[in-house]
């Protein structure tokens, strides 16, 4: 008698050292749409859930890439035009209606311009005033007509790139195969595009660090966030120096230029993927007072600006769930 | 005998937790791990590296020259066209992996060090 009360305490006492160690967990790293993937997923259904997510990833890598074989993006550029899938061509009319309500900050077509500046390769120059001008030419809202799953092109030479949207539809239909497979609780970073389901296993909110554009290693700031896409643009992240001169890899539509806007990143956290991937290019291109204009008549995100100085601008909604690092100071947007 | 019996087991247990506490491995901070092509081919710690040592990744022909010291690693060279590893210099928070896109080499804390679950901008 005295024996079994002694081995139930005992097993009672052994128990909150189990209790305290980490939930399951699965990890995955991937090379997928250029860049590098990062996949945790939490539970039981966490190797299953990464296995059907990896899936989902590499198919989306071959259908919108623009230089895959299979690519879909890719016939049609080399074609003129053509026939999509239903998919590819939802995507399309997606980042045609946020072009169209951001002004055109962000612009599918951009890629001859991109090209010129030789930032699909690893030799960036500044283009000559013709070549920009001819590259412009082929660039803007107007030279892509979608009717249906047909999509046409409005001269020769216009282009697609959708490297602004794939990596954020990606995410997303990944963590739906995640959900589907029975994950509640996973985090994916795709290429500096951050994506959470559910909650951390512990029930807290997730911590998200985003890049300080002086030190990218470092972190500006943290956010808190629950189930939502965090997807930060800069500056910092691709660029070349010439004659003196930092020309960077955000390219302002309507300029052929590398956006100045005065903004350092802009960071976009909604649960919508495929928006906050094109608006973080698109508020990064238009800078404070525009991105807060459209913040306010579009809503349906929230943001964090870092401009120059250390000043850091959040919108309403984040006022709560963001703290800054030393040396940068916090402004509320209402 | 009833009493002295509960005392000796709770001292036992007491014990065996403090073992567990001082002798658990610590996989938070210093534990890094180097990926190939997605896959974990190397898990060192750097609070346990004695002598440095290099170390060097093949793939395709391709190399990456790792240096692993105490409590530091970095990549000293490739022979990729970028050198984005190389600048990238000693691996710093567990959020900001030394990546190279091209040799599909990434090397990461296996737990962040710094209370972040993900970072977001990093390029790469």
């Amino acid at each position: 008698m005295r024996k079994q009360a002694a081995a139930f305490i005992l097993a009672l006492l052994l128990l909150p050292p189990l209790a305290g160690c980490a939930p399951a967990q699965a990890q995955e790293e991937l090379f997928a749409m250029d860049t590098v993937m990062s996949l945790t997923a939490y539970g039981a259904a966490g190797e299953t859930g990464l296995e059907a997510a990896k899936a989902e990833i590499r198919r989306l890598d071959s259908l919108l890439s623009v230089s895959g074989g299979a690519s879909e993006i890719r016939r049609v550029n080399e074609a003129g035009g053509g026939t999509v899938s239903e998919e590819t061509a939802a995507l399309l009319e997606r980042a045609a209606a946020i072009s169209r309500a951001c002004g055109g900050a962000f612009d599918v077509t951009v890629g001859p311009v991109v090209d010129v500046w030789g930032f699909y390769g690893d030799e960036q120059r500044v283009p000559s005033a013709d070549e920009l001008a001819a590259a412009l030419a082929l660039v803007g809202p107007d030279k892509l007509t979608l009717a249906g799953t047909e999509v046409r092109f409005a001269a020769a030479g216009v282009r697609l790139d959708l490297g602004g949207v794939a990596k954020g539809y990606a995410a997303g239909r990944a963590a739906e195969a995640l959900k589907a497979a029975g994950v509640a609780s996973a985090i994916m970073t795709l290429g500096g595009n951050v994506r959470t389901v559910g909650l951390k296993p512990d029930g807290s909110r997730w911590k998200v660090g985003i890049a300080d554009p002086a030190a990218p290693q470092a972190m500006a700031g943290v956010l808190t966030t629950g189930e939502n896409a965090v997807v930060t643009s800069g500056g910092y992240q691709r660029y070349f120096d010439e004659d003196g001169v930092r020309y960077h890899h955000i390219i302002d539509p309507a300029t052929g230029y590398p956006a100045a806007s005065g903004i350092l990143s802009a960071t976009v956290v909604t649960a919508d993927d495929v928006l906050a991937d094109a608006l973080s290019t698109a508020l990064f291109v238009l800078g404070e007072e525009q991105a807060g204009a459209l913040w306010r008549s579009m809503g349906g995100f929230e943001m964090i600006l870092i401009a120059e100085g250390g000043r850091i601008i959040v919108t309403g909604g984040l006022a709560d769930d963001f703290s800054p690092a030393d040396g940068y100071t916090v402004e509320v947007l209402s | 005998m009833k009493t002295r019996g509960w005392l000796l087991l709770f001292t036992a247990v007491a014990a065996l937790c403090l073992l567990f506490y001082v002798f658990a491995p610590k996989t938070g901070g210093s534990v890094v791990g180097i990926y190939q092509d997605g896959a974990l081919v190397r898990t060192i710690d750097l609070a346990a590296v004695g002598e440095s040592y290099e170390l060097v990744l093949e793939r395709n022909g391709s190399t990456n020259t790792i240096l692993v010291e105490k409590n530091a690693i970095r990549v000293v060279a490739a022979d990729c066209p970028d050198q984005v590893c190389v600048e990238h210099g000693e691996l710093r928070d567990g959020a900001s992996p030394i990546v190279c896109l091209p040799n599909r080499v990434v090397i990461k804390y296996l737990r962040d060090t710094d209370g972040v679950d993900a970072k977001a901008g990093s390029a790469g």
